[in-house]
């Protein structure tokens, strides 16, 4: 009886190691009274046939057994609970439960010892309390270990909604145009999930932030404006991302991977369209301020030119171009996709040459004519050569009258213009490029100026003009 | 099976022999399908050898070139990228009773040893850099670390070949000879794949940069440093004339020696190696001379500074950059020699004074040429890697040294289709094993071939019976550190 006041009195608030060290071994000794009492409770049952009736007599010891182990576990389980950091409500059934069984269990060892008529029905009765408990506790000492969502984790979602649960979450499936991507499912919460959820989880919620959806994300943690709906500048999670990052305030912390430029750009634009839970990106974008950002964060502009195939090149263009000083590789096995490199050449370009080219433009995909003294006319030519997605134009004398004739290079992602005249005319021919990725402007005319423009209207663009 | 190779002329001609000696077939067919594309060829039949199945990218490349700063000895994982703060914590405690410490190679296991060097993180990213490399630190957004390397070996000359030619024995072909094979080298005047020596040849010798099985124009080209990078490079006939006969006659009588013994890549890769060497005789030299390069260029790289070991790696980094401009495949620096009393990064002792000496002598070139590189647009189609051999341990050999750690090392890339500001894998709390995402360097090799555009699993050279490959039967491409 000591024991029960023990338990009820709960004064081992800071238990011995010798007490955990026996608690740690309720999971090994509790499946024995669970073997035990199964094996009673079934032989209890088969004692009504004739055929099993001599299994009686051993009755009485299997449901001492049982009982006994009970015991144990109890004990044992008990000496665990004090560890701490269960879930109260489970434990509490759990732990009486368990006490029930084993209660229980000495009674029906009790009535089977005395195998009196009188007591037939209690007898019943209690083989089917113990079973029915022996489940239920069981069950509940699963949770208290695994979770609460463990078992039917993988169940089906019938199974799972009998039990109250929701369907199982199908991972959204990877947008492949960007009319479908959706602002939140697509965007916000893939971010957070990368480089915030870590911290701001059910299990962890730091700051008393949740960042795992929508309806979370708006209530917001311990200061009260982590989002603004429209305002992104007041809003508290803005501030925290784009802090300087040695600061004590900036997020992500812990030097863990911070959000990127392009990944800021985005979450300021949803909080200040009003932070919406769901809808199109292109039909929120109106004014097409992230479209290109999202269709790159999303990996939508891969350059679908590769995706055709492109006929032999004809072999005489080619040996034609490699006497003129051309390099010409393939550039892949199961396409005639073509590079072709003049920069080496000992030889000097001719215009005559780009004639040539042009028999190859629908292989030519790069081209490098750095350092071949290419005057402005000779890129009206050039301008030609649609399928081109990486240009190098290095060291030519070219002006913005020249470059102005590449604005229908539509696949071209990579221009290099480093060390040649061109100057403002960039901020026009740039819009037009809608694939361009990276542009080199280092010791070209561009004013630093011009730069800062062509940064500002091009959110996505790598503009590289200096060198430290 | 070899009397093809015999350079005496024989009373039976290459036709009949071939029809007696049936075991030399195939070698013979072999030797014309590959010993016959001769070094810094411009493929003039490319389109011939898109057809050929081990010529050309195997798709879109990223990456046309690759410079390999090779950090001979093994860079300290826990002095450079890879901050352990638990090392500071314990550092004078006894390792063995805090983790299952490896045989060692020279079996002087000290005290846990903390870095001498304090880390900040740098860039958009946050990168942890050691004040070892303040300067590759300001490039840390073009770089992708991968913490999570291991090698084979834990002793130089197995690892350098390991790390070299895939295999930790002898004899193979190295990756740059690999890489000119399948790629082929685009200036016919500099050969596909030179390596700059910058005073140490790494232990195994230049077997790290041979040919192997691979037809002997494929191997690298040692430029040393100084007024004659390569050996004769100024023409030892006053006229001009007279070398060119010279060299017709030479040809003439190869040729002849092909006629009488048959097609052999001996002969050929002599032939070849000849009409090379004549066009570098040109070329070379204003290769070598930076004439055109600015003083702020030369200062970038750090040309001007008091140390000579900078400024031999820089003008070898400026060489570098300047060699994969003229379109040579493959370019292999090695380290200066820092001494006296330092052995490359091998700091047995003494690991603050060489490490600083050593990182003294390659930060701001290494730097300078990813700087460069950039502005000029040429890190977008160059991949730069840096690596060395194995790691070393986080705990000290005798009292301030650190023995070789082939269970953890850090390396990093940068450049064409690599993902910058990505820190890939992780090692434990000491920097002394690799925990998750291993990265092993058959994974190293198959991923710069990926960036080639070359599929790793498909570059193959019949020998000995069998299709050989860089990465023999493993490796991963590493896709997490891909753009």
């Amino acid at each position: 009886m000591g024991f029960i006041f023990l338990m009820n009195g709960g004064i081992l608030d800071n238990p011995p190691d010798v007490v955990l060290f026996f608690g740690r071994f309720h999971p090994v000794v509790v499946h024995l009274p669970i073997g035990f009492l199964i094996m009673a409770i079934l032989a209890q049952l088969a004692t009504r046939w004739p055929k099993f009736k001599p299994l009686e007599l051993y009755l009485p010891l299997m449901w001492l057994m049982g009982a006994f182990s009970a015991l144990l576990a109890v004990i044992f389980g008990y000496f665990l609970s004090l560890s701490g950091g269960y879930d109260e409500d489970t434990l509490f059934w759990h732990q009486w439960g368990g006490i029930t069984v084993m209660l229980l269990s000495f009674g029906c060892y009790f009535i089977n010892k005395k195998s009196s008529d009188s007591l037939t029905i209690p007898k019943w009765i209690s083989v089917v309390i113990v079973g029915l408990l022996l489940m239920f506790t069981g069950h509940m000492g699963g949770n208290l270990t695994h979770g609460s969502t463990y078992l039917l984790e993988y169940a089906p979602n019938p199974i799972r909604n009998i039990a109250g649960l929701p369907s199982k979450v199908e991972p959204r499936k990877k947008v492949t145009v960007l009319d479908s991507a959706d602002v939140f499912l697509d965007l916000v919460l893939p971010m957070m999930q990368t480089k915030c959820v870590s911290c701001h989880n059910e299990g962890k919620n730091k700051g008393g932030l949740l960042l795992t959806s929508y309806g979370n994300m708006i209530l917001g943690g311990e200061s009260e404006n982590t989002i603004i709906p429209g305002d992104a500048l007041k809003s508290e999670l803005v501030r925290r991302i784009t802090l300087p990052t040695e600061h004590d305030d900036f997020m992500p912390s812990e030097g863990k991977l911070p959000l990127t430029d392009p990944e800021v750009l985005m979450i300021k634009w949803w909080i200040k369209i009003g932070a919406p839970s769901d809808g199109f990106v292109t039909e929120l974008d109106t004014e097409k301020a992230v479209s290109s950002l999202v269709s790159n964060y999303l990996g939508l502009d891969k350059n679908n030119l590769f995706n055709k195939k492109v006929p032999p090149p004809n072999r005489s263009i080619v040996d034609s171009l490699i006497r003129h000083g051309f390099v010409i590789n393939p550039l892949m096995k199961d396409n005639y996709f073509l590079e072709a490199n003049f920069s080496l050449s000992e030889y000097d370009l001719e215009a005559s040459d780009l004639d040539v080219l042009l028999e190859l433009k629908e292989q030519l995909v790069w081209l490098n004519l750095g350092n071949s003294d290419l005057k402005d006319a000779n890129l009206e030519k050039i301008g030609l050569l649609q399928n081109l997605v990486k240009l190098d134009l290095r060291g030519n004398e070219i002006t913005d009258n020249g470059i102005k004739h590449l604005s229908k290079l539509e696949n071209l992602e990579s221009l290099n213009l480093y060390g040649t005249k061109v100057s403002k005319g960039i901020v026009d021919l740039v819009p037009k490029l809608t694939r361009l990725k990276k542009i080199y402007l280092w010791q070209s005319e561009v004013s630093k100026e011009t730069i800062t423009q062509l940064e500002e209207q091009n959110p996505g663009l790598t503009v590289i003009f200096e060198r430290d | 099976m070899s009397h093809h190779h015999n350079t005496k002329p024989r009373v039976i001609s290459r036709r009949e022999m071939l029809g007696l000696s049936a075991g030399g077939f195939g070698s013979l067919a072999l030797m014309s399908l590959f010993g016959t594309i001769p070094l810094g060829c411009k493929r003039p039949g490319s389109l011939e050898s898109a057809s050929n199945l081990y010529l050309g990218p195997h798709y879109l490349p990223k990456a046309k070139n690759v410079i390999f700063l090779y950090m001979d000895g093994g860079v300290s994982q826990v002095d450079s990228f890879d901050p352990k703060p638990r090392l500071a914590k314990e550092n004078g405690e006894d390792p063995r009773k805090k983790f299952k410490v490896d045989a060692t190679q020279f079996d002087n296991v000290g005290k846990i040893l903390k870095s001498p060097w304090d880390f900040k993180q740098y860039g958009e990213c946050g990168m942890p850099v050691s004040d070892l490399f303040p300067h590759i630190a300001t490039c840390v957004d073009d770089i992708a670390l991968i913490r999570s390397m291991v090698s084979n070996f834990p002793e130089h000359t197995n690892a350098n070949y390991f790390l070299h030619t895939g295999s930790g024995l002898q004899g193979r072909p190295s990756m740059g000879a690999w890489m000119n094979y399948g790629l082929g080298s685009e200036n016919k005047n500099i050969p596909g794949y030179v390596v700059l020596d910058g005073g140490l040849v790494p232990p195994g010798g230049l077997d790290n940069f041979k040919n192997g099985f691979l037809p002997a124009s494929y191997q690298a080209s040692v430029f040393k440093a100084g007024p004659e990078p390569v050996a004769n490079i100024n023409p030892r006939e006053g006229i001009k004339s007279l070398q060119e006969e010279k060299l017709q006659f030479i040809k003439q009588l190869d040729n002849s020696l092909i006629g009488k013994i048959g097609e052999a890549d001996a002969v050929e890769s002599a032939i070849s190696n000849y009409e090379l060497a004549y066009k570098m005789q040109s070329s070379i030299p204003e290769l070598t001379e930076f004439k055109e390069e600015t003083e702020a260029t030369k200062k970038l790289y750090g040309m001007d500074s008091d140390d000579p070991n900078l400024r031999g790696y820089a003008s070898q980094c400026i060489l570098a950059r300047r060699l994969i401009e003229r379109g040579v495949r493959f370019v292999e620096l090695t380290c200066p020699n820092v001494g006296p009393g330092v052995d490359r990064w091998d700091q047995h002792s003494n690991l603050k004074k060489g490490h600083e000496k050593n990182a003294h002598a390659v930060d701001q070139p290494i730097a300078g040429l990813l700087k460069d590189l950039k502005s000029r647009g040429l890190l977008e189609e160059t991949l730069v890697v840096w690596t060395g051999e194995f790691g070393r341990t986080p705990f000290a050999q005798g009292s301030d040294g650190r023995d070789h750690n082939p269970s953890a090392f850090s390396m990093w890339m940068a450049g064409a289709g690599v993902k910058g500001g990505t820190i890939f894998g992780k090692t434990d709390e000491y920097g002394y094993r690799v925990i998750e995402n291993e990265v092993t360097v058959h994974d190293l090799h198959a991923t710069i071939m990926h960036l080639l555009g070359i599929d790793h699993k498909q570059l193959t050279f019949r020998f000995g019976g069998r299709d050989m490959r860089l990465t023999d039967v493993h490796g991963n491409v590493v896709k997490d550190i891909l753009t």
